[in-house]
């Protein structure tokens, strides 16, 4: 770390979006829509005819993105993905996993918790009492 | 004497780290659990605005896909390193800035100008200021109507009270995200330190190799 410059900045970025039809929406009427020159969007909607893989390269292509902070995405496209969204351990853009109509938010499934309950588990606690 | 008052400092700050560490997941927890009914009723909200507009004007089908920017987004505060965030990024949300004026047209912006002068002696100074914080405070309530209107002129002319109330509802859940973006963020850096703090004391304990 010494000699690394670490500069405090500030900068803007979009909140995009992985999940289904009214939950997209219902962000959108709240204006985080975004659609640069290329069309392209910072959303993606999921519907029954969506494939594992488009989602797989929606969530790869918004997390590799600079101007994207954020993700929200249905816990249940998640759990679609969950071995990718669990590899990702990036600070930015933060993951935020969250319910949908039909499926309501798990603690037990979300990456973030599940990556930091390693400390309430018993082989962190054995390991520290040897 | 010193090397127990040493110890105790050292654990007392240890268990500080790791009631942080619990302090923020009790907050997470909590952030995510209070979205669901703000989620819910935005549902019902734009369910009811569909069921009396119609359904093919509340539909993906009419979203805007010409090019435009997004009217909220964030602002993030991190420190750069080699053109990536390190440590504990912060965001805060900037609601309905619009193409013309690139500040946050956000009601969380109150005119400093309000509050600088609190406290003023002299009334005639003070009625000014409050009425030139009033006239920026309603430029800002205008911008921020325009904004939410051309969001909404999105699904036509006429649009059904529900559907401005689903907007808000969907405003408040992005509140909401926001506040468990920044938990999760502090979340992740205080589970680091322990995790630093319990492998060092791993390290101390197995003691130098010989």
């Amino acid at each position: 770390m010494a000699g690394r410059a670490q500069i405090a900045t500030k900068s803007s970025a979009l909140i995009a979006m992985i999940a289904d039809e009214d939950t997209v929406t219902g962000f959108l009427l709240a204006g985080v829509g975004n659609v640069d020159i290329r069309r392209k969007t910072n959303y993606l909607i999921i519907d029954s005819k969506t494939t594992v893989k488009a989602i797989e390269d929606a969530f790869k292509e918004f997390t590799t993105r600079e101007d994207i902070a954020v993700v929200l995405i249905s816990q249940y496209v998640a759990n679609m993905i969950r071995f990718v969204v669990d590899s990702y351990n990036k600070p930015v853009p933060a993951i935020l996993e969250i319910p949908s109509k039909d499926h309501p938010y798990d603690p037990a499934h979300d990456s973030v918790l599940s990556r930091v309950k390693y400390l309430f588990s018993a082989e962190s606690v054995a390991s520290g009492r040897r | 004497m010193a090397e127990g008052a040493g110890g105790a400092a050292a654990n007392g700050g240890s268990d500080e780290k790791v009631l942080d560490f619990l302090d923020s997941v009790d907050s997470y927890l909590t952030t995510m659990e209070s979205l669901a009914p703000i989620l819910r009723q935005g549902w019902f909200d734009l369910a009811s605005a569909r069921h009396s507009m119609g359904v093919f004007r509340v539909s993906s089908a009419s979203l805007d896909l010409k090019d435009h920017s997004a009217s909220t987004y964030l602002q993030m505060v991190g420190h750069e390193s080699d053109d990536s965030f390190v440590g504990q990024p912060s965001f805060s949300l900037c609601k309905w800035a619009s193409a013309d004026n690139k500040s946050c047209c956000s009601e969380e912006e109150i005119p400093d100008s309000q509050l600088r002068h609190r406290g003023t002696s002299r009334l005639s100074e003070n009625q000014e200021q409050n009425s030139n914080g009033d006239d920026s405070l309603k430029t800002v309530d205008d911008l921020v109507k325009k904004e939410r209107a051309k969001t909404l002129s999105v699904f036509g002319t006429l649009v059904s009270p529900k559907l401005r109330t689903a907007q808000l509802s969907f405003e408040t859940a992005l509140e909401v995200l926001v506040e468990a973006a920044n938990i999760r963020s502090s979340m992740l850096s205080a589970y680091s330190q322990v995790q630093k703090q319990m492998e060092d004391t791993r390290e101390g304990e197995i003691g130098p190799i010989p």
